[in-house]
């Protein structure tokens, strides 16, 4: 019955061409619902009864009968992306309005088309676990995101970008593949549950590598991250949202599949993805930090909160190995939860980016400032997103980290050597990552919504924005607060996808913590009812006392202007003069001449770039283009030449196999 | 309970011991030791200016700093004798609530549209990255040492079974009052009597509070020395004494921290703003030789 629903929605998603102009959103929207409300019933069905679902959907196709596999890890993910999808969309109903004016009625037909396919095939991708089917969805979800990016293709940068983005995501599959093909040369079966097969009798840690590096590229790991800063700007804000929010995650989704099934070699592995995701971490989130652009900032940190999920699954591995069951299950599952949380604010920061844009039109945080004053719920959107993703009580982004600091305080008590260098390495790593998110986001918060505008001349007509742009934000701050307040709950939610793992240990102490959850639930209560408290104290005496309004203290100067406030370059600075050997920062400045007394206008520019993109990326592709050309002289224009290379060839091959080489 | 009831009377007398003092060494009289408190009560009483350029984050960000702040507190043990709320990994909670009230006063800076603020928020913000890691290598060191994961029973389980052991009690204390004078601002790191806005760290950042926000912020500032100062003092009292005898240590070692304090404020500069992000740092290097300390006691190597 419900396999039927979830194929009308396919049919149903084509008829987006021919609705007519003002109902595509509306039916856009319906066919999405469609979409989720099945997937959320089958979800929640697998969720309530911890078994399997199999749905088979009846086409059958190369020798296979294409089957969603619902178990609980896929139906977490499955109520994630439903999530996510929805409010993207609705987000988007606004956010794409002045484009219906702009854009011919088929650009945003297929727009919204790639939206609905990216939420089925993201669908897919989480449920199907035969290689194939696996694949094809893989595909699917890379194909629409691409034609999602390149919204906006009249623009050479975005469609380079996005051509960029669709390369680096033919990599990854290619990648998938071979691991597949791999597994399908050893064992017969091409399935992840043939991975197991595989891992127990072979080295397990090159294959592992392999499916990293595949599902690394889309989760966006250093150095394969070079694709998300440039692809979540691209973007319009509601794509970026759901990107960031889930797309990215199905690399994670991918990479904890093929965990699940390691056999040997679990140390080798631990510390390898351990050690990657800190550097991933450290790295995102430094570069976030020296990011003008709102979206690059916030790409950044996608990048850096992959990280924090990579070290939860590198602590999962390396308790694994350790036998230290405390280490092992919080961090798988504070992984899983911190997949859940970034889902939640990142898309929240990227709409409330976007409600920038719409209502600016800039994203550059030198050109902007003050605007909590003209649009105060975008304000209030993204300071609340910024402080949950700092990890800070009381929204929801601390409880995943909670779970991960917590499986390594209690490893490191009477622990080897090792294992409380492993545990205070982790721990170091997290705070300093901690340390550095605040730093990014109360620049990114500080610099864009408060103080005075940066050149009001351009800011006559900003205004808040629309209800409809709003209602998503809103949508995702109750559930913030839900998961802030009841993360026992949403911690049993976990345990149940955690269930997947074929361990005794896990439950029993996943039962120990939940205390833990629910005192930090209780304590975010009293958090907010002492400020309420204090606040209401403060309010009531208002009307007794005097209140006055005056110009900012500048040491008896009171006609300062905009031009006073720290830029987004000088809040950097003394960081900068910190990590400058990590970074590559770009100063043009013309320096003063002694000769020069009364000194003519100057200007000052810094750029950052991505220094593993430049190395990693561009320094070989370049050298590549620059090198590929000589191989030219074969190319000598004549037939006669072009019949002799095969008959060259065919001697070669003739004489070894006469000399029984092969 | 007890450790609140502690903190809160720390709290009252310790600023008034640092400025008493503070002037005795200058040798001067100064002035009673609860005039700090009275300088309060008498801004609670004050109207309010607020900047033109300030929005409602800069409204509500005394409350939730003094909020924040006032949570933690909940969090700290007396020694063996637990505090209000505690689970496995508090200091974790503990660590993050504080970092909530750094949030918020740095916004609330960039909220008036200050240069001088401006460079405070940013100071503040280098500073608190690099303090941080000192606490939790600290608390780190603490949890390895006596195999708990809780402020109440890691300080519970604080014995010390040699004078060898006894190192990582000092050790500890000490790197405990180092962060005291980085979170609250003190010297060598910052100076609260500057009269220069450019060589201030959190006084430029609350420059434009005034009244009853400025009180509460100050309020605020005075718990955190409680906290920190009973956090040094779970790490030196011995267990083994009578109740009343701890309480006697306590107070002795509170005043003590005080005195410090004001010894160092009286006869040291404050270090160049340059050479902060080092001194912060050396902070963490002593945690870090703590580790090295538990790690050779527990025969781990």
């Amino acid at each position: 019955m419900h396999a039927i629903l979830f194929k009308v929605a396919f049919v149903l998603s084509l008829g987006i061409f021919f609705v007519p102009k003002s109902w595509k959103q509306f039916f856009a929207f319906a066919v999405s619902l469609l979409l989720g409300i099945t997937s959320v019933v089958w979800a929640v069905n697998v969720l309530m009864s911890g078994q399997t679902m199999v749905i088979d959907l009846g086409i059958p196709f190369w020798k296979e009968n294409p089957a969603l596999t619902i178990d609980s890890l896929s139906a977490f993910f499955i109520l994630l992306i439903d999530f996510i999808c929805l409010t993207g969309l609705l987000y988007g109903w606004g956010y794409l309005k002045p484009y219906f004016e702009k854009k011919s009625a088929i650009t945003l037909s297929l727009h919204l088309f790639s939206f609905i396919w990216l939420h089925a095939s993201m669908l897919q991708v989480v449920t199907m676990r035969h290689g194939i089917s696996f694949l094809i969805s893989w595909e699917m979800m890379s194909l629409s995101s691409f034609l999602l990016v390149i919204f906006e293709g009249e623009k050479e940068a975005t469609l380079k970008t996005g051509i960029n983005y669709l390369i680096q995501m033919h990599v990854g599959f290619f990648l998938i593949l071979g691991g597949f093909l791999t597994v399908f040369h050893a064992t017969g079966e091409l399935t992840f549950d043939a991975l197991a097969g595989y891992f127990s009798n072979h080295n397990n840690f090159w294959l592992f590598l392999l499916f990293f590096m595949g599902f690394g590229i889309k989760a966006g790991f250093v150095p394969m991250h070079s694709w998300l800063p440039h692809a979540h700007t691209a973007a319009p804000s509601h794509v970026s949202g759901v990107m960031s929010g889930i797309m990215i995650k199905m690399g994670i989704y991918g990479i904890i599949r093929v965990l699940f099934q390691v056999q040997a070699d679990v140390y080798g592995i631990g510390l390898f993805l351990t050690v990657i995701a800190i550097i991933t971490a450290i790295t995102g989130i430094l570069y976030a930090i020296f990011q003008h652009d709102i979206k690059k900032i916030l790409a950044y940190s996608s990048i850096e909160n992959i990280g924090i999920t990579g070290i939860g699954l590198g602590a999962f591995m390396l308790g694994k190995h350790l036998n230290k069951p405390e280490l092992m299950t919080l961090g798988i599952a504070g992984a899983l939860f911190h997949t859940m949380n970034h889902a939640l604010y990142k898309s929240m920061l990227f709409y409330s980016a976007g409600n920038i844009y719409y209502a600016t039109h800039t994203r550059d945080q030198n050109l902007l400032g003050g605007l909590i004053k003209k649009m105060p719920f975008t304000g209030m959107s993204f300071l609340v997103g910024s402080i949950a993703i700092c990890a800070i009580p009381p929204f929801n982004g601390f409880i995943s980290e909670f779970l991960i600091y917590s499986g390594t305080f209690q490893t490191i008590g009477k622990a080897s050597f090792s294992e409380s260098l492993i545990s205070i390495g982790i721990i170091l790593c997290l705070v300093l990552i901690g340390g550095l998110s605040v730093y990014a986001f109360s620049k990114a918060f500080g610099l864009t919504f408060l103080g005075s505008r940066r050149f009001p001349e351009n800011s006559k007509t900003e205004t808040e924005v629309p209800l409809l742009m709003r209602i998503s934000s809103y949508v995702i701050i109750t559930a913030m607060m839900l998961v802030a307040i009841f993360p026992y709950f949403f911690l049993q939610v976990v345990a149940k996808a955690v269930a997947v793992v074929p361990d005794s240990r896990i439950a029993p102490i996943l039962a120990e913590n939940s205390h833990a959850l629910q005192t930090i639930g209780h304590v975010n209560l009293i958090l907010i009812s002492v400020f309420a408290l204090i606040y209401s104290l403060r309010s009531l005496r208002k009307n007794k006392i005097d209140i006055q309004f005056k110009p900012t203290w500048g040491c008896g100067y009171s006609a300062g202007d905009f031009r006073h406030q720290y830029t987004s370059t000088s809040f950097n600075d003394s960081l900068r003069q910190l990590a400058d050997g990590v970074l590559m920062i770009e100063r043009k400045l013309e320096p003063l001449t002694e000769v020069e007394i009364f000194p003519a206008q100057r200007s000052f520019s810094t750029e950052t770039k991505d220094l593993i993109e430049e190395k990693v990326v561009l320094k070989p592709v370049n050298r590549l283009i620059k090198e590929l050309p000589k191989a030219g002289w074969a190319q000598t224009g004549y037939i006669h030449h072009y019949l002799l290379y095969p008959l060259v060839f065919l001697l070669i091959i003739g004489l070894l196999t006469f000399l029984n080489v092969f | 309970m007890i450790s609140i009831v502690l903190m809160v009377i720390t709290a009252l007398f310790f600023p008034g011991v640092i400025v008493k003092s503070k002037a005795k060494f200058s040798g001067r009289k100064g002035p009673g030791i609860f005039q700090p408190w009275f300088d309060i009560a008498r801004l609670l009483r004050k109207g309010n200016v607020f900047s033109n350029a300030s929005s409602y984050v800069f409204q509500i960000s005394s409350s939730v700093y003094l909020a924040a702040v006032f949570t933690a507190l909940l969090f700290i043990p007396f020694e063996n004798l637990g505090p209000l709320i505690s689970f496995t990994g508090d200091f974790v909670l503990f660590a993050y609530l504080m970092a909530l009230g750094r949030f918020i006063i740095v916004a609330s800076a960039l909220d008036v549209s200050s240069g001088f603020e401006g460079m405070g928020a940013n100071r503040e913000v280098l500073y608190g990255l690099l303090v941080e890691p000192a606490f939790f290598i600290l608390i780190g060191s603490l949890a390895m040492f006596t195999g708990h994961a809780s402020f109440a029973s890691i300080f519970q389980g604080l014995h010390y079974t040699s004078y060898f052991s006894a190192v990582i009690g000092v050790l500890a204390a000490f790197t405990f009052s180092q962060i005291t004078l980085v979170e609250s601002s003190r010297l060598p790191v910052d100076d609260p009597l500057t009269h220069l806005e450019l060589t201030m760290v959190h006084e430029v950042m609350v420059l434009d509070h005034s009244g009853f926000d400025l009180g509460i912020i100050k309020v605020a500032n005075n718990l955190k020395f409680a906290i920190y100062g009973m956090l040094s003092a779970n790490c030196l009292i011995p267990h083994e004494l009578d109740f009343w005898v701890r309480i006697v240590i306590y107070f002795v070692l509170q005043v003590g921290l005080a005195v410090a304090i004001g010894f160092i404020e009286s006869f040291r500069a404050r270090n160049k703003m340059a050479m902060n992000p080092q001194y912060i740092l050396s902070i963490s290097a002593i945690a870090t030789i703590l580790i090295f300390v538990v790690i050779i006691i527990n025969n781990n190597l």
